[in-house]
This record gives structure tokens, C-alpha cells and sequence, in this order.
């Protein structure tokens, strides 16, 4: 046993020789645990021990094996060590698969990486005009007619945005997408009841608080219908988006008609009063002449003792 | 018909108005003469364009005679408070029938009062 300390200390000593001093403490433990992991395979492969195998075992069962190199740098690092060799062994070893996860995570891309996240930021400049602005809203103590204070508007943010772009850049992987979920059946809804209706009256009483200023009122008024829209439409409500020609041309809906005599030459003269109205939509129109229609069919028989 | 006049009628007589405005908040019209006024407003409303339509065939030269003295009796079955010059333009809160100003819909009495309180706008006491 002694035969074989000694050639695994002395091959841990050679790797230690032939590696580079690192000065991060990191980098030393990882080729500690490179050593070591090759002391482990030289012993497996020097005494079938009880242990080795079932070490062996573990490595390969707890997903991706270790190279082989660094258990075997691992188990020549417990021997080193003085203190409990296999308790330290199984250590390093778990810290090594611990190393080894990260590493594949970081290799992936998974993981976040603080470096990253630190080069996209900048130092904020802050101009003097907008620090003046900020210390002046901070201090501000004026209040509103209802005792509120004055809310400072928050324009910082959006003059940031405007300077970088929010989607420029590598994705950091910090939040998690949310996932959409598919929209649920609707929910059979029957007709509303008094109380939803009562409970939808008091929301409303509630939201609808009276105007604070005369600008607010006069939108109030606006939506209302009360006050007119400026610059003021003419035909607000009028519009029902007929071309002059059906307004004008109304001889199509003539054909109802006989075509001789003096019901011919009245709805004649009832079309060219309609043809020049402006205040009638073409439906007003056409209920108009469809009215006479029905009166004359109705008066035929007497039309027709004449 | 004839229910639903009447259930307009009920609602006319007690009409309360749901908007919170500030100031004198009226539930009934004045009187009984101001309610049937706007009766007749609103049936004339509703048959507008009948009367239009009747009235131009009554008013003509060229239909033969006898449709119109059909049309003539047609609208004489019509509703009598469907006619407008049943509609009198009386004070809106006073329900005064004389002395009423078109523009304002007041009478003297009530425009008086209000423009001396100069709660009318543009109305000032005459002075040259």
C-alpha cells in the first residue's frame, strides 16, 4: 500500500508541477480535484477495493461520469490530506459533479450569467436640468384643491427608453416566459341579475367621480353629447354615407307606378321636391315613396270608378 | 296603444331625473296644461310624416278631386292633439302660455328674474 501512496502522491505531485499557477482559488481547487479524480482511478485500477468500484458506481450512476483524471486527482488529494481520506474523497467529488453541472449549464446557456447582465448597463448621466427638476418635485409641497399633492410626471423613464431600445441586445434569461394560457370555454352565463346589475350601477357611481376642473367637465359634457366636437362637424349624425346619385336619381324607385296619367305626374313632382331636400337620408326618401305606393294600391278601386 | 299611452303618461307625471345636477332638481311638470302640451308635442312627433304625406295629396291640382276629399277625411280621423297648431309655446317653468320668449323658452317674468341675477348669459339691463 505504501508502494502505491506513493505513486499516486508522486503522480499528483508531476500534475501538480506541470500545471500553471493560478492566482484564483477557484482554479486551484478544480485542478485539486483533477488530481485527485486520477488518484481515484489509479487506485481502482491498482486494488479491486470494496470502495472503488462502488465509488466507481456512483460516478457513472449520477448522470455524466467525471473524467476520469479529476477523480483520480480527487483521490489523490485525500490521501494527502490527513484527516478521514474517503469522507474527503466523496467531498470533492460531489463538489466536482456540482463544478461540472454548472459548467454544462453555463455552456448551454441556462444559467445567468452576471457578467451579461452588467455590460449591457451604463452609468446613468443625469443632466443638471433634470436633477434641479427632480430635487424640485421631491420638495414640492403644493396641493391641490382637494388637498392632493401634485403627482411629479414621470418622464425619466420614457426619456431612457427613447435612448436605448428595449429589445437590443443578448437575452438575459432572467424571467421565465409566461406561459399563455389557451382561453377557457366560456363559462355558461345566465342573463345578469338585480344584484349584478345593482353591483354594476354602485362600480359605476363610484368611478364616475365629479370633475376636478372645467377641462374635465367639458370632456364630460363632450362624451355626453351635451357639448359639441371641435372643429365642429356639419353633419354630425347625418352622414349615412349615400353618394349624391341615390339622393338625386330616384326614378328607379318609380316602377311601382303606372306610367301615364296624373299619379305618374304627381310622384314625378314628389321626386324632384325629395331629389333637391338635404335634411332627408335616402331611407326617409325611399319610405316616403313607398308609403304613396301602398296609398295609391289601396285607393285603386276608387281610382278606377274614375 | 292605449297602455302604453298611459304607462307614458304615468311616467311623465312623475319623472325624476337620474343626473345629479347641482341646483333646483323639478320631479313634475308644473301643471296639468304643461303635461298635456307635451302630449301633443309627442303625438305630432309620431305622425309627421303622416300628416306631410296626406297633406300633399290634399294640397294638389293634379290628383282628381275625389282622392282628395278621401285624403280630407283621412286625416281628420287622425288624433286630434296629433295636429302642431294644438302645440303652444308655453314658459318652461312657470308653464305661463303668454309673454313667452322663443329663445330662451321663458316667459317675462321668469327671464326677468334670472337676468337680474345675470344668470343669463349675454343678457344685459338696457341702458342709452
Amino acid at each position: 500500500q505504501e508502494g502505491t501512496a506513493e505513486t499516486p502522491k508522486q503522480k499528483l505531485l508531476d500534475i501538480i508541477g506541470n500545471m500553471k499557477v493560478e492566482v484564483s482559488y477557484r482554479k486551484k481547487l478544480q485542478e485539486l480535484k483533477a488530481s485527485e479524480n486520477k488518484k481515484q482511478d489509479t487506485n481502482m485500477l491498482a486494488g479491486p477495493d470494496s470502495e472503488g468500484p462502488q465509488r466507481a458506481a456512483e460516478g457513472i450512476q449520477r448522470g455524466k461520469p467525471l473524467n476520469p483524471e479529476l477523480v483520480k486527482a480527487a483521490s489523490a488529494v485525500a490521501s494527502s490530506l490527513p484527516l478521514n481520506k474517503k469522507q474527503t474523497e466523496s467531498e470533492l467529488l460531489a463538489q466536482l459533479r456540482r463544478h461540472e453541472e454548472t459548467t454544462d449549464k453555463q455552456k448551454k446557456g441556462e444559467t445567468i450569467n452576471i457578467r451579461n447582465v452588467i455590460s449591457e448597463m451604463t452609468v446613468k448621466k443625469r443632466s443638471p436640468a433634470q436633477r434641479g427638476v427632480r430635487i424640485s418635485s421631491r420638495i414640492s409641497l403644493e396641493l391641490d384643491d382637494d388637498g392632493q399633492r401634485i403627482r411629479p410626471e414621470r418622464f425619466s423613464s420614457q426619456s431612457l427608453d427613447s435612448r436605448r431600445s428595449l429589445k437590443v441586445g443578448k437575452r438575459l434569461n432572467i424571467f421565465t416566459k409566461a406561459s399563455t394560457e389557451p382561453e377557457h370555454a366560456l363559462k355558461t352565463v345566465s342573463s345578469p341579475t338585480i344584484w349584478d346589475l345593482e353591483f354594476a350601477k354602485e362600480i359605476a357611481a363610484i368611478t364616475a367621480q365629479p370633475p376636478r376642473n372645467g377641462f374635465e367637465e367639458m370632456i364630460q359634457w363632450t362624451k355626453e353629447g351635451i357639448l359639441w366636437e371641435f372643429p365642429i362637424d356639419n353633419e354630425v349624425g347625418m352622414d349615412d354615407g349615400a353618394e349624391f346619385h341615390e339622393h338625386i336619381f330616384l326614378d328607379k324607385h318609380l316602377e311601382g307606378f303606372p306610367k301615364d296619367g296624373p299619379i305618374r305626374h304627381f310622384m314625378e313632382l314628389v321626386i324632384c321636391g325629395l331629389s333637391k331636400n338635404p335634411y332627408l337620408s335616402v331611407k326617409q326618401k325611399i319610405e316616403h315613396i313607398e308609403w304613396f305606393e301602398k296609398y295609391f294600391e289601396e285607393k285603386k278601386e276608387l281610382l278606377q270608378d274614375i | 296603444m292605449a297602455a302604453a299611452a298611459l304607462g307614458w303618461a304615468l311616467r311623465a307625471a312623475r319623472q325624476v331625473l337620474p343626473s345629479p345636477c347641482p341646483g333646483q332638481v323639478r320631479s313634475y311638470y308644473v301643471d296639468w296644461r304643461m303635461l298635456r302640451d307635451v302630449k301633443r308635442r309627442r303625438l305630432a312627433y309620431e305622425y309627421a310624416d303622416e300628416r306631410l304625406r296626406i297633406n300633399a295629396i290634399r294640397k294638389n291640382t293634379i290628383l282628381p278631386k275625389e282622392l282628395q276629399e278621401v285624403a280630407d277625411k283621412e286625416i281628420a280621423a287622425l288624433p286630434r292633439d296629433s295636429c302642431p297648431s294644438r302645440i303652444r309655446n308655453r314658459c318652461v317653468l312657470t308653464s305661463r302660455p303668454r309673454g313667452v320668449r322663443r329663445r330662451w323658452r321663458l316667459s317675462r317674468i321668469a327671464f326677468r328674474h334670472f337676468a337680474d341675477h345675470a344668470q343669463v348669459s349675454g343678457v344685459q339691463r338696457a341702458m342709452w
